[in-house]
C-alpha cells in the first residue's frame, strides 16, 4: 500500500509540476515538434501524431495493466495461504500477443514508409538550387545568382540568415567540406548530413514569412554547439530587393578589396 | 538448515597477508574472477556518473561554463565510453561468470584461464582509454567516434583516440574469450539432468548474449583497426577522402547489437527474480527463449537505423525501418509473459522485486519511443537530438541499470552470504526511480523543441528551466547510487546472515551454500525441470540435498 501511495503521490507530483510550467510559459516542454512551416516537416508532424494514437493506447493499457499487477496480486492483499495456480502459459494467448504487435508495427511501418516515398525522395521540379555546405564551424549558402550567404559559429547574437522566398520549393544540396556535419531546423523539417565525398538532398518550401532557428545536429568539433542557422522566409518581392542587395555587396566588395 | 553464520571462506583464501592479494591476482575461480569483474564494473559505474554530473552542471543555465567545449566533449566521450564498455557490459560479464556455473551445476568455467586472461585484458583496456587524458586529451568524438573526425587531420594534437582504439581492440578481444567460454561452459558442463530445455532463462540469455558478442565483436575491432592504419599509416579508409560512412556501417554492426549485449542478460535476471517473487513459474518458458533468439537474429540486421539521415537509398532506408520495428514483436512477447508470470501471483515486493517493475514501467517509455525513432520520418527530426539521450537512458538506465539493481539484489546474499539491508534498498529505490525519471523525461520535450545532443552549451533561454530540473533530479541519482554503495559496503561486513536460499528460489545456486564452496557443490542435486530447487522442496527431498553440502563452520 505504501508504495502504491507514494507512487501516486510522485506521478502527481511530476505531472503539477510539468502542467505548471508549461502554463507559465516556459519552454522545453512541449510533447511534440514545433509548428512546422513547410510540406515536408508538416507531414513528419503527423506521421508523430498518428504514430502517437497507438503509442499511447500500449502507454497507457500496460502501464495501468502493471499498476494493477502491483495493486492487486501484492501478497499482503492476498487471502491468507494462497497459493497462486501454477499454470505454464497459455498458447493462444501468447498467439494473441505475437499476433497482435506484429499487426500494429507492420500498420506504422506502412504508414511511415508512404511518408518516406513522399517527402525523401529527390526533387526535381524545385524553383532552385541552393548549396549548402557545412564546414568547422559554420554554413555557406551558395545561391544561383552568384553570391554566397555564410553563417560564421557564434553562440551569441544572432548569424546571418539564409533568406528564402515564401512558397517557393527549393532544392537543398548539402556538402560536407572537412568531417560530417547536419543541417536541421526543427520548425522546417527533420535534419540531413553534409558528409565530405558525396552530396545530400533535402527541399523546402515555406508557406509564411518569419524566421526560424536551428543548429549542427552531429558532433563536429569544440564549436559544435557554435554551428547555429537561421532561416529567415520573405515575400517573393522582399526576396528580389534582398538578392539585389546582396549582388550590389559582392559587387562593392569585389570592386575594393581593400575593404 | 537454517545457518546462523556465514561460511568463513576456505581456509587457503586467506593464510597470510600477502595470500589474498596473489589469490586474487591468479585465481582461475570463476566465483572470484566474477566478483572482480562485478567490481570493476560498479568502480566505472560510480566514475561515468561523476562525468555525468559534471555535464549536467554545465548544462544546468545557458552559457555556462564549468569546463570548456574541448573538455566537455571529451566528457561526454568518457561518460559513454565508461558506461558502455566499462559498466554496463563488465558488469554483465561478471555476475554471469559467477552465476552461469553454478546454475547449470558446474564447478567452473569451461577454460579457467581463458577466464583468467579475459578478465585481466578489462582493466588494461581501461587504463588505456584514461591514458588518453594524459596525452594531451582523450576521445572528443563521442562514444561513437565518427571519422573522420577521429581522423588525424581532425585530431592531430592528441593521441586520446589512438588509446580509444586500442583500448576497444583490447576489450572486444575480451569479450569475444568470455562469449567462447560461456559458449562451451554451457554446451558441454551442464549437471546431469540439466537438458538444454531445463536451463534456467538467465542462462539462456547469456546464450545468446554470447553469441551476439561473438558475431559482432570483430567487425568492432576490425573497424578500431582501419581506423588506427589511417591515422599512424596514412592509408584512406575513413578519411575525408575516403568513406567515413563506411565507419557508421562497420560501428553500428557492432554498436546495435551491442545494447542487446547490455539487455538480454538483464532480461534474464527479470525472469528469474519475478517468478520467485510472484510465486508462480516463468509463464511461456518456450516462447521466451524463442524470443531471445528472434532478438538475436533481428538486432543484426537494423544496424543502419542510426544512419537515417545520411541519405540512403529509401528502400534500403525502409527495409531498416521494418526489421526495426519487428524487433518489437519478440520483445513484447517477453513483456507479455513476464506480466502474465505476476498475474494472479503473492507477489512479495522486495527490493530486487521493486526494481523489477521498475526496469518494466520505464523500459516501456524505451521501447515505444524506440518505435518513433524507428519510422524514417520521424527520426530524421528526433536523431542526434536529447530525444534520443532520454530513449538511450530510458533503454540502459531504466532497462539495464534497472535490470542489474534488481540481479544483485537478488544474488547478493549468495555472493557473500548476507542480504542487502532493505530499508537502505527501498530508500535506493524509490530515490532512483523519481531522479531518474526526473531526469531524463523532459529530456524528450528538450529534444523535440530542437536541443542537439553533445552541445557544450546553449544559449536558448526557453530551454533553463528544464534544464535546470534535469540537473537537480541527476543529482537525487547520485544520492540514490550514494546509498547504494553504503549499503553494499555495510551489509557485506555486518549484513543480516542470509542463510542458503533466503527467497524460496527455483534454481541450482541456491541449493549450495552462501557464498559457495571453491567447487560449488558437494554434490548436483537432481534436476528434473528448469525449476529444480523447487521441485527438491516439494518433493521432501530437500533436506537430504542440504546435509549433503558441507556444513556450516560453527
Ligand atoms: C547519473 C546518471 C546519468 C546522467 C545524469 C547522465 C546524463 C547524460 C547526459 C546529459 C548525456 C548527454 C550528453 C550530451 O549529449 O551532451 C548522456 C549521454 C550518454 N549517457 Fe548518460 N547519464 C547517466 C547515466 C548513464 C548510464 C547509467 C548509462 C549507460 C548505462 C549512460 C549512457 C550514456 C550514453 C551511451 C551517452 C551518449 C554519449 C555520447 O553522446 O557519446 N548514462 N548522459
Ligand atoms: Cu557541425
Ligand atoms: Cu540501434
Amino acid at each position: 500500500m505504501r508504495l502504491i501511495t507514494r507512487s501516486l503521490v510522485s506521478l502527481l507530483g511530476l505531472l503539477v509540476a510539468a502542467i505548471s510550467l508549461s502554463g507559465c510559459g516556459i519552454g522545453g516542454l512541449s510533447p511534440i515538434f514545433p509548428t512546422p512551416v513547410s510540406p515536408n516537416g508538416q507531414n513528419i508532424y503527423d506521421t508523430y501524431i498518428g504514430i502517437s494514437v497507438p503509442a499511447l493506447i500500449i502507454f497507457i493499457g500496460v502501464e495501468a495493466a502493471l499498476l494493477w499487477i502491483v495493486v492487486k496480486y501484492r501478497r499482503s492483499r492476498q487471502p491468507a495461504g494462497y497459493v497462486p495456480p501454477q499454470t505454464h502459459g497459455n498458447t493462444p494467448l501468447e498467439i494473441v500477443w505475437t499476433i497482435a504487435p506484429l499487426v500494429v508495427v507492420l500498420a506504422i511501418a506502412l504508414y511511415s514508409f508512404v511518408e518516406l516515398q513522399r517527402d525523401f525522395q529527390p526533387v526535381n521540379n524545385a524553383a532552385f538550387t541552393v548549396v549548402v555546405s557545412g564546414h568547422q564551424f559554420g554554413w555557406n549558402y551558395a545561391y544561383p545568382q552568384g553570391f554566397t550567404v555564410h553563417q560564421e559559429g557564434t553562440l551569441q547574437g544572432e548569424v546571418a540568415p539564409f533568406v528564402v522566398p515564401t512558397n517557393t520549393l527549393i532544392k537543398l544540396q548539402f556538402q560536407g567540406t572537412d568531417v560530417i556535419h547536419s543541417w536541421w531546423v526543427p520548425a522546417i523539417s527533420g535534419k540531413t548530413d553534409a558528409v565530405p565525398g558525396y552530396d545530400n538532398f533535402s527541399w523546402l518550401k515555406i508557406d509564411r514569412t518569419g524566421k526560424w532557428k536551428g543548429e549542427c545536429a552531429e558532433l563536429c568539433g569544440v564549436g559544435h554547439a557554435t554551428m547555429q542557422i537561421v532561416v529567415q522566409a520573405m515575400s517573393q518581392s522582399d526576396y528580389d530587393q534582398w538578392v539585389q542587395e546582396q549582388l550590389a555587396t559582392k559587387k562593392g566588395a569585389a570592386a575594393s578589396p581593400s575593404s | 538448515m537454517a545457518a546462523t553464520t556465514v561460511l568463513p571462506r576456505p581456509k587457503a583464501y586467506d593464510d597470510t597477508f600477502w595470500k589474498p592479494i596473489s589469490l586474487w591476482l591468479t585465481t582461475t575461480d570463476h566465483k572470484l574472477i566474477g566478483i572482480m569483474y562485478m567490481v570493476t564494473g560498479i568502480l566505472s559505474f560510480l566514475i561515468g556518473g561523476i562525468f555525468a554530473l559534471i555535464v549536467r552542471l554545465q548544462l544546468a543555465a545557458p552559457n555556462l561554463k564549468v569546463v570548456d567545449a574541448e573538455t566537455y566533449n571529451q566528457l561526454i566521450s568518457a561518460h559513454g565510453v565508461t558506461m558502455i564498455f566499462f559498466f554496463v557490459t563488465i558488469f554483465l560479464t561478471g555476475i554471469a561468470n559467477y552465476m552461469v556455473p553454478i546454475m547449470i551445476g558446474a564447478r567452473d568455467m569451461a577454460f579457467p584461464r581463458v577466464n583468467l586472461l579475459g578478465f585481466w585484458l578489462v582493466p588494461v583496456s581501461i587504463i588505456l582509454y584514461y591514458s588518453g587524458f594524459f596525452t594531451g586529451g582523450a576521445l572528443n568524438a563521442g562514444w561513437t567516434g565518427y571519422a573522420p573526425l577521429t581522423e588525424k587531420a581532425y585530431q592531430s594534437h592528441s593521441l586520446g583516440v589512438d588509446f580509444w582504439a586500442l583500448s576497444i581492440i583490447v576489450w572486444a578481444i575480451s569479450g569475444i574469450m568470455a562469449s567462447t567460454n560461456f559458449l562451451t561452459t554451457i554446451v558441454a558442463l551442464r549437471a546431469p539432468g540439466m537438458k538444454l530445455t531445463r536451463l534456467p532463462l538467465f542462462v539462456w540469455a547469456q546464450i545468446s548474449t554470447s553469441i551476439l558478442l561473438l558475431v559482432v565483436g570483430a567487425p568492432l575491432a576490425a573497424a578500431m583497426i582501419l581506423l588506427e592504419f589511417d591515422r599512424q599509416l596514412g592509408t584512406q579508409f575513413f578519411t575525408t577522402a575516403g568513406r567515413p560512412v563506411l565507419y557508421q556501417h562497420l560501428f553500428w554492426f557492432f554498436g546495435h547489437p551491442e545494447v542487446y549485449i547490455m539487455i538480454l542478460p538483464g532480461f534474464g535476471m527479470i525472469s528469474e527474480v519475478i517468478p520467485v517473487f510472484a510465486r508462480k513459474p516463468i509463464f511461456g518458458y518456450m516462447s521466451m527463449v524463442a524470443a531471445l533468439f528472434g532478438i538475436v537474429f533481428l538486432s543484426m540486421t537494423v544496424w543502419a537505423h542510426h544512419m537515417f539521415t545520411v541519405g540512403m537509398n529509401t528502400y534500403v532506408e525502409g527495409f531498416f525501418m521494418l526489421m526495426t520495428m519487428l524487433i518489437a514483436v519478440p520483445t513484447g512477447i517477453k513483456f507479455f509473459n513476464w506480466m502474465a508470470t505476476a498475474w494472479w501471483g503473492s507477489i512479495d515486493f522486495t527490493v530486487p522485486m521493486k526494481f523489477a517493475f521498475g526496469f518494466l514501467a520505464t523500459f516501456l517509455i524505451g521501447g515505444i519511443t524506440g518505435v518513433y525513432l524507428a519510422s524514417v520520418p520521424v527520426d530524421t527530426q528526433l536523431h542526434q537530438s536529447y530525444y534520443v539521450v532520454a530513449h538511450l537512458h530510458y533503454v540502459l538506465f531504466g532497462g539495464s541499470v534497472f535490470t542489474i539493481f534488481a540481479g544483485l539484489y537478488y544474488w547478493f546474499p549468495k555472493i557473500t552470504g548476507r542480504l542487502l539491508n532493505r530499508n537502505l534498498g527501498e530508500w535506493n529505490f524509490w530515490t532512483l526511480f523519481i531522479g531518474f525519471n526526473g531526469t531524463f523525461l523532459i529530456m524528450h520535450t528538450l529534444g523535440l523543441e530542437g536541443m542537439p545532443r553533445r552541445i557544450a552549451t546553449y544559449s536558448n533561454e526557453a530551454w533553463a528551466a528544464t534544464n535546470l530540473i534535469i540537473t537537480v533530479s541527476s543529482f537525487l541519482i547520485a544520492f540514490s547510487v550514494l546509498l547504494f554503495i553504503i549499503n553494499i559496503v555495510s551489509s557485506w561486513r555486518g549484513g543480516e546472515v542470509a542463510g542458503d536460499d533466503p527467497w524460496h528460489a527455483n534454481t541450482l545456486e541456491w541449493a549450495t551454500t552462501s557464498p559457495p564452496p571453491p567447487y560449488n557443490f558437494e554434490r548436483v542435486p537432481p534436476v528434473r525441470s528448469f525449476m529444480p530447487l523447487r521441485d527438491l522442496r516439494e518433493s521432501g527431498e530437500l533436506e537430504a540435498e542440504t546435509a549433503a553440502q558441507p556444513a556450516p563452520a560453527h
